[in-house]
């Protein structure tokens, strides 16, 4: 066996041990979202998935993925005949003891972890019907500043997963922060 | 005013609107690249063609499988905007279209319902295929 192969099928044989169907690393952009959020639902119909776990799943797998979009702290963006923005991130759609799983991760300003930190726990510390009635009034609030309707987007989540959602940070350098948010279905 | 109608695509609804018949539609799914581009036209002309008006009567029929929290947004104020024409006079209903065995729009239905007072806000189950 040659390195280059050995290397990726190590690579494949992680990605396969922590549960993961399919996953990507990157840079986003809407194109992107789309043509993989269909490739996600035509394989849970392929499998016979009941309609409505590939409904959370889909509806999970969106707002997390256009948080990437929206937020991500590592992106590009300039003019190439027309204007393109990329952000950077991983998302990853697995299994793991019969449930399903979204993971987005990006790159979060420092500045901006506090903030995002205390809109998640506010969020994990509702129950069903906290969640539900935090949504409508979000619905009804005009968009906060500078803010695209995150808080929306996280509680929409939240609404859809079957357990607490999971996040985690890990400050890397001096200004940035890699943020993570798993939510099971 | 001038009638707006788009057909649907994988990410956005089809667009009725109506004006000359008083009836508004939406129907597909909803996450366009772009909330703000596909719905504030239909905002603005909306809003111009409710400017001033009373006794009218006007039905906007939903039928949506799908919509991602940006557009949850849009709707909201596209029925805020329906309740005011409501308060001012005219008869406003909404059909809030959804399979039967679609828990989460039907939760969606009664959200938006209880928070809308001048319009008959319907729910309306259809049989799922």
């Amino acid at each position: 066996m040659g390195a280059l192969a050995e290397e990726y099928l190590g690579f494949k044989t992680i990605l396969g041990q922590k549960g993961i169907i399919f996953s990507f690393s990157g840079y986003v952009s809407e194109g992107i979202l789309f043509a993989l959020g269909d490739a996600l639902k035509q394989k849970m119909a392929l499998e016979e998935t009941d309609h409505h776990v590939t409904r959370k799943v889909f509806s999970i797998f969106v707002e997390q993925v256009q948080n990437i979009i929206r937020y991500s702290a590592d992106r590009m963006t300039g003019d190439i005949g027309k204007p393109v923005e990329l952000s950077s991130g991983m998302i990853a759609v697995g299994q793991e003891g019969g449930s399903f799983f979204v993971v987005c991760a990006n790159m979060v300003r420092l500045s901006d972890m506090e903030r995002l930190k205390e809109r998640l726990d506010h969020i994990k510390s509702l129950d069903r019907e906290g969640i539900k009635a935090f949504y409508k009034e979000k619905l009804r609030e005009d968009p906060e500043m500078d803010s695209k309707g995150a808080s929306i987007g996280l509680i929409e989540i939240a609404r859809r997963a079957s357990a607490p959602i999971d996040y985690d940070f890990i400050e890397v350098g001096g200004a940035s922060a890699f943020f993570c948010l798993k939510a099971f279905i | 005013m001038d009638n707006i109608t788009h057909a649907a695509t994988e990410r956005s609804p089809e667009v009725a609107f109506d004006f000359a018949n008083s009836h508004l539609r939406l129907k597909g799914e909803s996450y366009p690249e772009d909330v703000a581009a596909f719905y504030g036209p239909l905002l603005t002309a909306l809003d111009r063609w409710l400017a001033g008006r009373s006794g009218s009567a006007l039905t906007l029929d939903i039928e949506l499988v799908y919509f991602n929290s940006s557009s949850a947004k849009a709707l909201m104020n596209l029925f805020l905007m329906l309740d005011k024409a409501g308060a001012a006079g005219n008869s406003v209903s909404i059909n809030w279209r959804f399979s039967e065995d679609d828990d989460i729009m039907e939760e969606f239905g009664e959200d938006f319902a209880e928070d809308l007072q001048h319009v008959r806000f319907t729910l309306c189950p259809l049989p799922a295929s």
